[in-house]
């Protein structure tokens, strides 16, 4: 036994010593503060011998944490606005990027590509504090293009930051507009990496360039489809903070479709600063995001063995 | 190969899904307080002792070096040297709530009603408490300081910081552009209420399509005669005493009146279509395109606003000068729970509040490089002060500064006048304790971010939003918040008949 893991060890060690910073990183920053969950159901109190012994020595308070986010009206917006806008930020993102890759492996131009797909992968380096301006400079009230656009057609300025109808659009629009550059990278790359003569047998078949698409490049990247949707599937009790707070500029009136499970948290904690709430929140959207993960690994293994994660 | 992709694969996935808010950052353990072993204050002999100060500004260039020069002053009087860390505006609640939770080692802070909320912290224990220093070390404190300042900073009975001596009352004052109120010659001396700028905003609409009439940036609340349990958060008890019940600030009449003028005003143009989600209103005030704004003042204030615009800014007051909790906490100074020289601290600090020379210095930097005496009494920035720019209000007594270029000699008397004629708040010393009530506090605190901006400026119609506001207030537990206040309020007024 012994000897059997020494020898496989020995075998591999180069490929775990590439692991291994990785591997570290994780530790340090993913599975030490696990330790910091208790801090879930305690009422963190400072005390002056460090944050550890304050940690252990704060008064237990069972779940009384967590009830802040399910106590009101709040919880269902926020959970139903976090569900809703990252399914739809999982599928339509999986749909443009994939398509954008096609499109772009497609190009014959090689340069005029690569001019492309850096363009669409600029928003992507893009702080949320920057897109937030953007959009305002298209959505202001007295000085934005859109609402200039408007009057050019004799219809009434908007006050956008302050009717909610056209939110859930906007927020989609910008969320992909800096998002698909990136991800069609992923899908791109797995393009380039198929066998060209797959497609030199096709076409010499006649299969015409929608088929080749149908029955070659979709098939053989459904592995990495598979994968990147089952890791978005974890996530999907996270919320990205920066378009729901930046973009929306904190408007008030906005709430109704705006507000997610992490701006909410960030709202009511901001000004209270009680560690054992926000490490509820942060709690209870892992627990959440494991068991999507498991369950959606469990129906890919029962359709196709192969393409689930483990 | 593709079973490596999956061992890769199911790591990735357990993290992410694990991942947590919590880092395992910062010191742990074993800061033994050996504070007992540090001279206990008493004379210089021994090493002398770092102090770590951590304070709220934009982190200046010079701040070493000034502190260096500090350091000698204090290394000499009380043998100590201080390492001053600077902590931005906008950052600086957030960064100290992580850095005081981690246990990072810090003796003196910055702490106030408004930036690294004061009373909050004290009940989290983030602060040393200080009756017996203060007893010990803190003589001339005690004896510079206004008396009102450090009874109002009590948290259930006790001292947990040293205010800076400023001013004490808060004074609402409508705030004018001068320029155009002399252009148009607009008459401002029957303006106090809200409801009595409407003639003056009218004209300059008319006259000047360009001007914003009424700045405001989206923290903008109408004033209305009550003082409020918790900044920013509804609950509030009548100004005048009467009855020291506590209610919910928008059921009032007062506010219902002044939220139905804010949306006249917003639907006249008068108010930025924006101003509910607006962070500043700065750039009116660098172009001059304003009329008017509200702010808080203290005496001469308008000639500091006039130097800093570069055009003359006068005012008119809004409301009475009231001493409140918000006031009295407005810039106070704590020693660290964590600190491990709590005396030296406290040494510091009465120095800090006593002594010209090291309070001027920490203002003001270096003489000679950032300064110069113009003469006794005055000074004048030299250009190197742009490295060292400090706000004054938050590094202690602020009545032993040198004065500008230009103040009247007798600036502190009017301070000083200033804060015997401020009235007290009928709840001044009086500080919610909101741990029984912690979930309902952030679901209101959701609540008040949803309608609050937009109901202040006006945005919205009050005839429709307010009912709402009012009756998502109660959805979320206002009430219960509100009965735990009043009976915590009602101990406190039995105790202190």
């Amino acid at each position: 036994m012994a000897g059997s893991f020494f020898r496989s060890f020995n075998r591999n060690k180069v490929l775990l010593l590439m692991v291994l910073p990785g591997a570290l990183w994780f530790l340090c920053f993913s599975y030490l503060p696990l330790v910091g969950t208790v801090a879930a159901f305690k009422e963190y109190r400072f005390s002056r011998q460090g944050f550890w012994y304050s940690l252990i020595h704060s008064k237990n308070v069972g779940w009384d944490n967590f009830k802040f986010l399910f106590n009101t009206d709040a919880a269902y917006t926020i959970t139903r606005n976090t569900l809703l806008y990252n399914i739809a930020f999982i599928f339509l993102g999986l749909v443009f990027s994939v398509a954008l890759a096609i499109l772009l492996s497609e190009l014959v131009n090689k340069k005029l590509a690569k001019l492309y797909q850096t363009s669409m992968f600029l928003p992507y380096f893009l702080s949320w504090v920057i897109v937030g301006y953007f959009a305002f400079s298209f959505l202001s009230m007295d000085r934005g293009l859109l609402n200039h656009i408007l009057g050019y057609f004799g219809v009434d300025s908007m006050q956008w930051y302050s009717d909610p109808t056209y939110w859930p659009y906007i927020l989609i629009f910008v969320y992909l507009w800096k998002s698909i550059g990136y991800s069609s990278v992923v899908y791109l790359a797995s393009i380039l990496g198929i066998d060209k003569s797959l497609y030199e047998a096709a076409m010499i078949d006649g299969a015409s360039k929608l088929q080749q698409v149908r029955n070659i490049t979709l098939p053989l990247l459904k592995p990495i489809i598979i994968i990147m949707t089952l890791l978005a599937v974890g996530k999907i009790f996270y919320a990205d903070f920066g378009l729901f707070y930046q973009v929306p500029r904190d408007s008030g009136t906005l709430y109704s479709v705006t507000n997610v499970i992490d701006t909410y948290v960030y709202r009511g904690l901001k000004t209270t600063g009680e560690i054992g709430m926000s490490t509820a929140a942060g709690l209870y959207q892992s627990i959440v995001g494991f068991v999507l993960v498991m369950i959606s690994n469990y129906v890919v293994r029962k359709l196709d063995k192969d393409s689930a994660l483990f | 190969m593709s079973k490596i992709k999956k061992r890769a694969g199911l790591l990735l996935a357990a993290t992410t899904a694990f991942s947590l808010v919590l880092s395992a950052c910062g010191s742990n353990g074993n800061n033994e307080p050996e504070a007992a072993g540090s001279g206990s204050g008493s004379g210089n002999a021994g090493k002398p002792v770092e102090l770590i100060w951590y304070t709220i500004g934009t982190p200046q260039k010079d701040v070493d070096t000034v502190m260096a020069e500090v350091s000698k002053y204090t290394k000499e009087k009380i043998n100590a040297t201080i390492k001053m860390k600077m902590i931005d505006w906008g950052d600086y609640s957030q960064k100290m709530q992580v850095l005081v939770a981690s246990g990072e080692p810090m003796d003196i802070l910055f702490t106030s009603a408004g930036g690294f909320d004061y009373v909050q912290n004290v009940r989290k224990g983030a602060f040393l408490e200080l009756d017996e220093l203060l007893d010990k070390y803190g003589q001339g404190i005690k004896n510079t300081i206004d008396p009102g300042f450090l009874s109002g900073s009590k948290v259930d009975g006790h001292n947990y910081g040293i205010p800076a001596n400023k001013e004490l009352p808060q004074l609402e004052v409508w705030r004018f552009n001068q320029n155009l109120v002399d252009k148009y010659k607009l008459d401002t001396s029957g303006v106090r209420t809200l409801e009595s700028l409407e003639p003056l905003l009218k004209t300059i609409k008319e006259k000047e399509p360009e001007v914003t009439p009424f700045a405001m940036d989206k923290t903008y609340v109408p004033y209305v005669p009550y003082d409020y349990l918790v900044t920013n958060m509804p609950m509030a008890v009548k100004l005048d005493g009467s009855d020291m019940k506590v209610v919910n600030i928008l059921e009032t009449s007062e506010m219902k009146a002044a939220l139905e003028t804010m949306h006249k005003y917003y639907k006249a143009g008068y108010v930025a279509p924006e101003a509910a989600t607006t962070g500043s209103t700065s750039d009116l005030t660098t172009s001059g395109k304003w009329l008017l704004d509200r702010a808080q003042t203290q005496p001469l204030a308008e000639n500091l606003w006039s130097a800093s615009y570069g055009y003359p800014v006068t005012t008119k007051p809004a409301s009475d000068a009231i001493i409140t909790n918000t006031s009295v906490q407005g810039s106070i100074m704590a020693i660290s729970a964590n600190s491990e020289h709590p005396e030296k601290a406290m040494e510091f600090l009465n120095l800090l509040n006593t002594d010209p020379v090291l309070r001027n210095m920490v203002d003001s930097g270096t003489e000679g490089t950032h300064y110069e005496k113009i003469d006794d009494k005055h000074m004048k920035n030299l250009d190197a002060s742009q490295n060292y720019n400090m706000p004054s209000y938050s590094l202690g007594n602020n009545m032993l500064l040198y004065l500008n270029e230009g103040d009247p000699d007798d600036k502190w008397d009017q301070f000083k006048k200033f804060n015997a004629e401020g009235k007290p708040s009928p709840i001044l010393g009086f500080n919610f304790d909101s741990t029984k009530v912690a979930t309902e506090m952030t679901a209101v605190q959701n609540v008040k971010e949803q309608f609050w901006a937009s109901l202040m400026t006006g945005t919205v119609d009050p005839a429709t939003f307010l009912p709402k506001a009012i009756d998502e207030f109660k959805k979320a537990g206002l009430d219960k918040v509100i009965a735990e206040a009043q009976s915590q309020l009602d101990a406190w007024a039995a105790a202190n008949k």
